[in-house]
């Protein structure tokens, strides 16, 4: 009690120091997953791709993030096991976002897959488990979330295949494609409008002052649908049925209107990584805020500061555009392959799937479950060849990542602890 | 980075297109060769000679790239199997033009007047064969941007078709030619005749296996 009273100012900027610094890490690393794709299949221009980025990234983490940030923040550990040592949780989190973002620094600077999802739970049971005890660790809310680990790429996989094999179906069979599309794309556009409404509003937005019941959101989610789906067909009336070369990529009309619809899924998508994945770097941070803040009580039903979100979406923004676009330049170069009517698929799906998670509170990597969709895309004839290699060094990643989070959390929460004592 | 640009990987068919451009450029300066070898122009044969062989050697060297692009541990849309083996029928167009090619070169082989526009014709389409099948492949990529729908599907299936529809009329110049030359082979030095059925044999081989990468892509597709 004593030491969060007397240091508590102290803690906290740390608190936002390395809560920041690994937003800032999403940011320039994790994002490029997000909007490469849509740079790849030249649906966005990189600086068209880093202005969607910051607004619907910074619009996710606000709107949607709360649910996740509270998992990480209070799901995994039990609380009030800590009443009595709150410094304990404080320095714990602490930990962990060190932990989680040396973990990234040094995978980032290696060039290996890791998931920041991955490395801040591993850092926070760890240090949970091993620093205060075992019963500390919520162990079922845990099995949950590595379960949806493994389900939520096999979830984007499937909704991806569908959707191509939809796109087979309406579009791609019939005697003229290209009008064809013009019809059934907006389709797909009210599909993503209304998605990403419906989680976000039936989860519902108490914190911007806005209280729906399950038909009002209904209703609010087929507006958005529409008015998505409108004003991309207004977009699509531009669309003329000829080649056009953009960079070393012929794209024939039908393409170009699976690029403006591309351009949605990659709003959608860029919300969906800011839903789910600022919880990683804010959902420690807003722990230490609210133990800090009440003197050192930890409240359960405690609210949540909305400025932790704000300053989380910040970080991400500030990442994206710091060196974040260098990393979207490279992903996007390198996926010619994935053109605007695969990439809508697997974009969409993947933001589906990522967004359905946030709005329950499931901590996931945004990468996998892209992966997952990229899969599904391949299954159904759309990708002509896959690395399964990249997806075995990829579920390798994770299962490593896990330990080492762990362990360093563990390392850093002894050190804070031995330093405070 | 994490992934997403690593996993999809070049597509194989992009060099399978380019190894056909080869086999087929060899085919169509085959023809060039047997026209000037008719006309006994040896100087201009050999020059065409020299051509097939580099096409030859481009071709063994995109085959070798195709196969590097398609190992186990890529996940491929349509089976492995069906590719290796589609570009190893292909690879065989440009081995037999250069067979052939060699072969008359070597022996300084005349084609017999009496027969020589049978011969020709025959030639000209064994080499058509070859064209058609190389349209069929040049379709792959329609293929693949419909992801193996309908119009793609019957587009080739066309292609198909005509070109069982030509096979079937080179074997009938290649009958045709046989009894031609058999008519007048008594006349002739027995080895000369001997590598002429060869030479003609050789040639109906090249229609064959250019019909068979056809059916190889009509697989793939159906599958």
């Amino acid at each position: 009690m004593d030491i969060i009273i007397q240091y508590g100012p102290y803690l906290l900027f740390s608190g936002c120091l390395f809560g920041f610094f690994m937003a800032w890490g999403i940011g320039a690393n994790d994002v490029a997953n997000a909007m490469g794709t849509s740079v790849g299949a030249r649906a966005l221009t990189l600086s068209q791709a880093i202005l969607v980025a910051c607004i619907f990234e910074f619009a996710g983490a606000y709107l949607a993030g709360g649910e996740v940030t509270a998992t990480i923040r209070k799901g995994i550990i039990d609380p009030s096991l800590l009443s009595q040592t709150p410094e304990l949780l404080v320095f714990g989190m602490l930990a962990s976002l060190l932990a989680a973002g040396t973990w990234l620094l040094i995978a980032s600077v290696n060039g290996w897959p890791v998931s920041t999802t991955h490395s801040i739970v591993g850092a926070i049971v760890g240090f949970a488990a091993v620093g205060i005890s075992v019963d500390a660790v919520s162990w079922t809310q845990v099995t949950s979330i590595i379960s949806s680990w493994v389900v939520s790429p096999f979830i984007a996989g499937t909704i991806s295949f569908f959707i191509f094999k939809s796109v087979q179906h309406l579009i791609l069979n019939k005697k003229n494609p290209f009008e064809s599309a013009k019809k059934f794309v907006p389709g797909y556009m009210f599909l993503v409008g209304f998605v990403i409404a419906m989680v976000t509003l039936s989860k519902g937005l108490k914190h911007i002052g806005l209280n729906l019941n399950f038909e009002q959101s209904l209703m609010y989610s087929i507006g958005a649908g529409i008015a998505v789906a409108l004003l991309g067909t207004l977009l699509l009336r531009k669309v003329k049925n000829t080649e056009q070369q953009r960079g070393d990529v012929v794209f024939d009309g039908i393409e170009r209107v699976f690029a403006v619809l591309m351009v949605f899924t990659a709003c959608a998508m860029a919300f969906a990584h800011g839903s789910n994945d600022v919880a990683n770097a804010v959902g420690p941070l807003a722990a230490i805020a609210n133990v800090v803040q009440s003197g050192g009580e930890i409240a359960v039903k405690s609210t949540m500061p909305w400025w932790i979100l704000l300053l989380g979406g910040a970080g991400i923004v500030i990442g994206l555009a710091t060196l974040g676009y260098r990393v979207i330049e490279t992903v996007g170069r390198n996926i010619t392959e994935l053109t605007p009517s695969r990439g809508f698929a697997a974009e969409l799906a993947a933001a589906t799937t990522v967004v359905l998670a946030s709005g329950t509170g499931l901590p996931i990597s945004t990468t996998h479950t892209l992966v997952g969709a990229v899969l599904g895309v391949g299954l159904a004839r759309g990708i002509s060849a896959i690395d399964l290699r990249v997806v075995g060094r990829i579920i390798m990643s994770w299962v490593v990542t896990l330990p080492v989070g762990a362990g360093l959390s563990i390392l850093f929460f002894f050190t804070i602890k031995g330093f405070f004592s | 980075m994490d992934g997403i640009s690593d996993l999809i990987k070049k597509s194989p068919f992009g060099p399978i297109q380019s190894h056909m451009e080869k086999s087929k450029a060899s085919a169509n300066e085959l023809l060039i060769f047997l026209k000037a070898a008719v006309d006994e122009d040896w100087d201009k044969a050999i020059q065409s000679r020299k051509i097939i062989v580099d096409l030859e050697h481009e071709a063994d060297r995109l085959k070798a790239e195709v196969r590097s692009l398609v190992p186990k541990s890529i996940f491929l849309s349509v089976p492995r199997e069906d590719v290796l083996e589609l570009v190893k029928r292909a690879d065989e167009i440009p081995n037999t033009a250069k067979d052939i090619s060699g072969l008359m070169i070597g022996r300084r082989m005349e084609i017999p007047p009496q027969i020589s526009s049978t011969f020709i014709q025959f030639s000209e389409e064994a080499t058509e064969i070859c064209n058609v099948a190389a349209d069929a492949i040049d379709h792959i990529d329609e293929l693949f941007q419909f992801a193996f729908s309908g119009n793609a599907t019957k587009e080739m299936q066309k292609l198909i078709r005509r070109l069982d529809a030509l096979e079937d009329q080179s074997d009938e110049s290649e009958i045709t030619l046989r009894a031609e030359l058999f008519s007048i082979e008594k006349n002739l030095p027995s080895v000369d005749v001997i590598f002429l059925y060869d030479v003609i044999n050789k040639i109906g081989a090249l229609a064959d296996r250019a019909e068979q990468v056809g059916h190889r892509i009509s697989l793939i597709a159906s599958r």
